[in-house]
């Protein structure tokens, strides 16, 4: 059962990393990383604060990007070369499929945040020269990775009834939603003095929409002064929300995908 | 003989905002031996890619019923038994003759080195296993489609087009490939517009026009009723003609008189009166009625309501 969906994750894997416009975007992230430490000097604010700020926004703004450029061609492109019909001849199930896709991304997204990680860490240690900041930097990409690997199931989700370029709009504007709404919503829903009326519908979009904000850990990373009560449990928490909703995506994009005419 | 297809009018409708409900594939009953190499003809757009998708389980039958070997399709167990090789296949390219092969056994579970440098071999592939799909011709990425069919050493093959925008060269050894599938027991189910390939290959055809099954049957009923032409010598144009052959037409030539007549058997008998009247034959060449003939008349001269009736030779001595 688990052998064919391996195969395809390998072989989308091999894919992706050959992917001309992901190696760009990587590419593009990687050199912001590396002059990074530069832009860091002419601010005003504490260099090492606006440091870390910089390189970790550009860690998530670029793995945002690989990971939605990445899964909204998936599955159309295998539709529309062909290969898909050479696969689901064989004996594999099309949640098998689905779910193998899904996971070569998420494996393709994870080596090429690791390779942005260690710039990271690397360009962090030459600049500081303090190796002691290094393990709470490490925190938030490996937040961004369970943030971006939720991002890639929302648009493999939607690539299994809409075009590429409305999923790239859809996943992107949820993600942007999820990001920046989801606190308000939350503070909506939980706030005595809201009516039940908004309460109802904050609380309608809080279980709807996927809670990126969850993910954005960097304030306590940036600021020595801020910390996550209980951080443990927190990312804990966050983790498991994080793999229930992926599970639940792939589960109702399977349901849409099995009765596909493809 | 068991079949290895079986459909009862299976029927697909697609919705068009122009058109409305069409019926691409409409009320299909098809049957297809074990064993056998069967055509599946018909022009662009006939239904011959969607009737293969509704028995591989791509795409779902609106109406009637279909059986591959012998079990109803969207049965999954019947995937081991069965391969598809698509028109114009495209292959992963950045993987090599034999990663390709591997990622595909994967998917039934096998791992089987020796098998994939054999059916590599099979494919005149071996030499060029460690090349990247991408620097392959089109022709060797049929060929690597084949073997990939082969896998799983499958009762039944599907390939759409198998020879599509191949080189002579090319259309040669994926037919002789094809014809070493069927002598290895496999039934194939080809879909094509090459016809003289179809003709040299296939034991039994089926033409789809416009989503409905005008004509299937063996291969030689199909094409039996061939005409005949008999140049004599010595003999009259008129006194050819008062013999009175049926659906026969005579004229004079440089060199004698051409009889062209279908009536194959009355032949003999026309030749001796002829010898007997002094006349002399000088040339007997037999036109073979030829696929490409069947199939434009199958698709030109009847109309879709007209060609909504099956033909089917086994049932009927007028094709």
């Amino acid at each position: 059962m688990f052998k064919p969906i391996a195969s395809i994750a390998a072989t989308t894997v091999g894919e992706a990393i050959r992917r001309k416009v992901l190696l760009i975007i990587l590419l593009i992230g990687v050199l912001f990383l590396v002059v990074a430490p530069g832009l860091g000097m002419l601010s005003a604010r504490s260099e090492t604060t606006v440091l870390r700020g910089m390189m970790l926004g550009i860690i998530q703004l670029t793995s945002a990007v690989i990971a939605i450029v990445l899964t909204v061609y998936m599955i159309p492109n295998e539709i529309e070369r062909r290969t898909i019909y050479t696969i689901l001849s064989k004996p594999v199930q099309r949640w098998q499929f689905l779910v193998g896709k899904y996971f070569g991304a998420v494996s393709a997204l994870l080596m090429m945040m690791t390779l942005m990680t260690s710039v990271l860490v690397f360009t962090f240690w030459l600049q500081q020269r303090d190796a002691s900041a290094i393990p709470d930097l490490i925190k938030a990409p490996v937040m961004y990775f369970v943030q971006m690997s939720l991002l890639a199931a929302v648009a493999i989700f939607f690539s299994t009834f809409v075009s590429p370029l409305v999923n790239f709009f859809l996943s992107g504007g949820l993600y942007l939603l999820g990001s920046l709404f989801a606190p308000f919503f939350q503070t909506l829903q939980e706030s005595q003095g809201t009516p039940q009326a908004a309460k109802i519908f904050a609380q309608l979009v809080n279980t709807i929409l996927p809670n990126f904000a969850n993910y954005n850990i960097q304030n306590p990373i940036i600021n020595p002064g801020q910390q996550i009560q209980n951080e443990s449990s927190y990312y804990l928490q966050v983790t498991v929300y994080g793999v229930l909703y992926i599970a639940g995506l792939l589960v109702a994009g399977t349901i849409v995908f099995d009765r596909r005419e493809v | 003989m068991a079949a290895a297809i079986e459909t009862k009018q299976l029927t697909k409708t697609y919705k068009s905002r122009i058109h409305g409900k069409i019926n691409v594939v409409d009320s299909l009953d098809l049957h297809v031996e074990e064993g056998e190499i069967f055509g599946f003809l018909g022009p662009n757009g006939a239904g011959k890619t969607t009737t293969i998708k509704m028995l591989l389980s791509i795409i779902y039958p609106d109406a009637g019923e279909g059986y591959v070997l012998g079990k109803e399709i969207g049965d999954m167990s019947v995937h081991r038994l069965i391969s598809y090789v698509p028109e114009r296949p495209y292959y992963y390219e950045h993987m090599t003759g034999l990663e390709l092969l591997k990622f595909y056994a994967s998917l039934f579970g096998i791992n089987d080195q020796a098998l994939f440098v054999r059916l590599l071999e099979k494919v005149n592939l071996h030499r060029d296993m460690s090349k990247t799909i991408s620097q392959y011709s089109k022709g060797m990425q049929q060929r690597v489609g084949l073997a990939q069919a082969l896998l799983n050493d499958p009762k039944l093959m599907f390939l759409d087009e198998p020879t599509g925008g191949l080189d002579p060269i090319a259309h040669r050894e994926i037919r002789d490939l094809i014809l070493s599938f069927r002598e290895e027991g496999r039934t194939v189910f080809i879909s094509s517009h090459e016809l003289s390939e179809v003709e040299l290959i296939c034991d039994r055809v089926a033409i789809i026009n416009k989503g409905v099954i005008a004509r299937q049957g063996k291969l030689t009923d199909l094409l039996r009723g061939g005409r005949v032409e008999v140049t004599f010598e010595g003999v009259t144009e008129q006194w050819l003609k008062d013999k009175g052959m049926r659906d026969s037409h005579v004229r004079t030539i440089a060199g004698g008189v051409l009889l062209d007549t279908t009536e194959e058997e009355d032949i003999n008998a026309l030749i001796d009166a002829a010898r007997s009247n002094s006349g002399r034959i000088v040339s007997i060449v037999p036109r073979r009625k030829r696929l490409e003939d069947l199939f434009i008349q199958t698709v030109t001269d009847a109309p879709a309501a007209a060609a909504k009736k099956t033909i089917t030779v086994e049932e009927s001595t007028s094709v």
